[in-house]
């Protein structure tokens, strides 16, 4: 019994030492592979595969490390997060070294450099030029850059509006389509969106200068200062040149970034922008929290407006309707109620593009207005119906016709039901609106996003976003509290 | 007297179960007329085929407006007492809403529930949702009132008034029809009684000798029936 007692326990031990020599042996470097080519991508021929150069410099790392490179996909907006939480060892997905990010993490020397550049249509190469050229135009790029700060400063001193994507790849699609009139973004992406849409151009000036780095997490800086080695020696051997050349990327401007790199031989970057304090950050970020409340408040009104009215007619037709009408409303209502509003928002905004090409602000009333209206029709059936039977007969002998008796009997009833339920519903869609910045309108929860990785914390943006998300909710809460109150039913 | 409602060889059959069977029933101004039979017999079915919320399968009723007084009330619960009363004349026969509000007022007071014209459906006792319910079966001023099972949520005070009440409404000319249990309550207040048993007119007459003295087996049975079951509780309705 001891002996095998004691062969457990060794085969315990020796599995455990394995593994950690296992651990020991990989490293984790976090990226997001969704349309992430010319840094990390899923091969195309192989999609079980990574590919990019990226991918190429992690396993650099990693084969000068004498580890191997796992990845883990992390979403672009969340790596700083993620790299501080110590979920992967090293980063790199294209990563901008801006302050903020230096302030808060671990970040290597850089090792690319690129060029903000404006991309218009090519019908418009010779009237949008410059940004300021674009007064009063939509211009594009992803949110939680460079390019974003740089539009929102464009915002300020040339009067366009600036547009926040999530991914670098609709940017460019909605710029052929004549969504946005511009997009300022890193060259590597633009050259890349050059060769997938036809009809654009890119101004060769830069609108400013920046550089890719690696992360890691704030106190790993024993890792990055290898990591810095790694580099600096693939800088002087050629390495990252061959690396870049075969992605096609290298350009005059790497062996400048190189030279300096390797002959300051520390990471003390450039910093690309004069460096903001957090305080002033917060400050200058809070206006903007206030105008997306503004937006979230605006859409989540029309939208709730628009699903009552179509659920009231819903309803009303599948109470009243003949089998057909019933029929396809259910089908409707089941359509709607069972698939993810996310996936209807893309469908309306990006899947109806070639036939209809709606603004974004109005393809999200439409998209929430249309999903909340099969909740809503629900609600309200449900409501006209729990509203009794003897009532509608006893209005018919009064010689009311069906639609007097709906009018003034069957619907006041109803609505005092259905208050309580459509509050509930107006609070969640006031929530659910946050899945509309997929559709580039930049509502309070993708404002917040922006503002915490630019700042580079969760704390100050997180507790603002409620308040503002509760100062809006609890009203509504309160006044549906005091209607319920004085119009009780019995039995509710 | 002329006559306010004239029912001949009624017929109705749901699937397989025939529920009338050939009925005649009539009633004159100024009538209170009973309708009485054990749970099934169609007292019930014959009132809602009289007053059109269902379709016979055979025979003819003739009747001009009716108004009813259902056993639950049915009053609309968003609305007062007086609105619930104004709501049909104002809508349907386009009344100016001071008549409208004066007519009901009155109504209201004729039937002792005067103080209670701005209540709430749900703020009434039984009795007091009750006489607002006929109350607003008459504000459209039918000839004939249908009243289903008016003593079942009343006590015995409030049964002799409602009883006085249905004699003064028939005194005024109108024809009264009600199905009730109660066998004192149609003995006291209705001036004819109908008994009815699987569909059919087996028995009627004078309230005073059918019930004293009844001849066919089904009234013996019904008498029976109600002498020996304990008195119900009224229904709960208003929480």
């Amino acid at each position: 019994m001891r002996r095998v007692a004691r062969v457990l326990l060794a085969t315990c031990v020796a599995a455990w030492a394995t593994l950690s020599v296992a651990q020991a042996q990989v490293l984790r470097w976090g990226g997001d592979a969704e349309g992430g080519a010319p840094f990390v991508e899923a091969d195309p021929q192989n999609p079980a595969r990574l590919v990019g150069f990226d991918v190429e410099i992690a396993q650099l790392i990693a084969g000068k490390l004498g580890r191997t490179p796992q990845f883990l996909q992390v979403q672009f907006a969340s790596l700083d997060q993620s790299a501080r939480r110590g979920d992967f060892d090293v980063g790199l997905s294209g990563i901008e070294d801006i302050p903020a990010r230096r302030q808060s993490l671990a970040a290597s020397v850089p090792y690319y450099e690129f060029r903000e550049v404006l991309t218009v249509r090519e019908r418009d190469r010779a009237v949008y030029r410059t940004l300021a050229d674009l007064k009063g135009r939509r211009v594009a790029t992803l949110g939680g850059t460079m390019a974003y700060d740089l539009l929102l400063e464009a915002e300020k001193s040339h009067g366009i509006t600036a547009v926040s994507y999530d991914d670098d790849v609709h940017p460019y699609s909605d710029l052929a389509l004549g969504r946005v009139d511009g997009v300022v973004l890193d060259n590597v992406l633009a050259d890349r969106a050059m060769r997938r849409n036809t009809g654009l151009v890119t101004h060769p000036d830069a609108l400013a200068v920046g550089s890719y780095i690696v992360i890691t997490a704030p106190e790993n800086t024993a890792l990055r200062d290898q990591v810095d080695r790694i580099l600096t020696d693939a800088m002087r051997d050629g390495t990252l040149e061959r690396i870049f050349r075969k992605w096609n990327v290298w350009n005059d401007d790497q062996p400048r970034l190189y030279a300096r790199v390797t002959s300051a031989g520390v990471s003390e970057p450039t910093p690309p922008m004069a460096p903001a304090s957090s305080a002033a950050l917060t400050w200058r970020y809070v206006p903007s929290l206030f105008r997306a409340a503004g937006i979230t408040l605006v859409l989540s009104c029309a939208a709730m407006a628009l699903a009552v009215a179509l659920g009231v007619a819903i309803a009303i037709g599948r109470v009243y309707g003949d089998p057909v009408t019933r029929t396809l409303l259910t089908v409707y209502v089941e359509v709607m109620r069972g698939t993810p509003v996310l996936l209807q928002l893309f469908v309306i905004y990006y899947g109806l593009a070639s036939v209809i090409r709606l603004p974004a602000f109005l393809a999200a009333l439409l998209g929430l207005g249309l999903n909340y209206a099969a909740y809503e029709s629900e609600i309200y059936r449900s409501a006209l119906l729990a509203v009794p039977r003897g009532q509608l007969e006893a209005a018919r002998i009064l010689g009311f016709t069906r639609m007097q008796a709906l009018r003034l009997i069957r619907a006041p009833q109803a609505f005092r039901l259905a208050l309580a339920p459509m509050t509930n519903d107006f609070v969640a869609l006031l929530k659910d609106s946050s899945l509309v910045s997929m559709l580039t309108v930049v509502e309070l929860t993708k404002q917040t996003q922006i503002f915490a990785t630019n700042l580079g914390s969760w704390v100050i943006p997180g507790i603002l976003c409620a308040v503002l998300y509760l100062l809006m909710s609890l009203p509504l809460g309160y006044l549906a509290r005091r209607l319920e109150e004085r119009w009780r039913m019995p039995g509710v | 007297m002329s006559r306010a409602l004239d029912v001949r060889e009624l017929r109705l059959t749901r699937g397989t179960r025939q529920i009338l069977r050939g009925v005649n029933l009539h009633a004159e101004n100024g009538e209170v007329v009973a309708l009485m039979g054990l749970s099934g017999s169609g007292k019930t079915t014959i009132l809602r085929v009289i007053a059109g919320l269902e379709s016979s399968d055979g025979g003819t009723v003739t009747a001009g407006k009716v108004g009813m007084v259902f056993q639950f009330h049915y009053l609309f619960e968003h609305l007062s007492a007086i609105d619930n009363l104004t709501l049909a004349p104002i809508e349907v026969l386009g009344q100016s809403v001071p008549d409208a509000r004066s007519r009901a007022q009155a109504l209201l007071d004729q039937l002792g529930v005067g103080h209670r014209a701005s209540a709430l459906p749900r703020e009434l006792s039984g009795g007091e949702a009750q006489r607002v319910a006929i109350a607003r079966a008459l504000a459209v001023d039918p000839p004939l009132l249908l009243l289903d099972e008016p003593t079942a949520s009343l006590d015995p005070a409030r049964r002799n008034d409602l009883g006085d009440a249905l004699r003064t409404l028939a005194r005024s000319g109108r024809a009264l029809v009600m199905t009730s249990h109660d066998d004192e309550f149609v003995r006291d207040f209705a001036t004819r009684v109908v008994v009815l048993a699987d569909g059919e007119v087996v028995e009627e007459g004078d309230p005073q000798a059918i019930l004293t003295s009844p001849s066919h087996p089904a009234t013996r049975e019904l008498l029976q029936v109600e002498r020996t079951k304990p008195r119900p509780a009224p229904p709960v309705y208003n929480r």
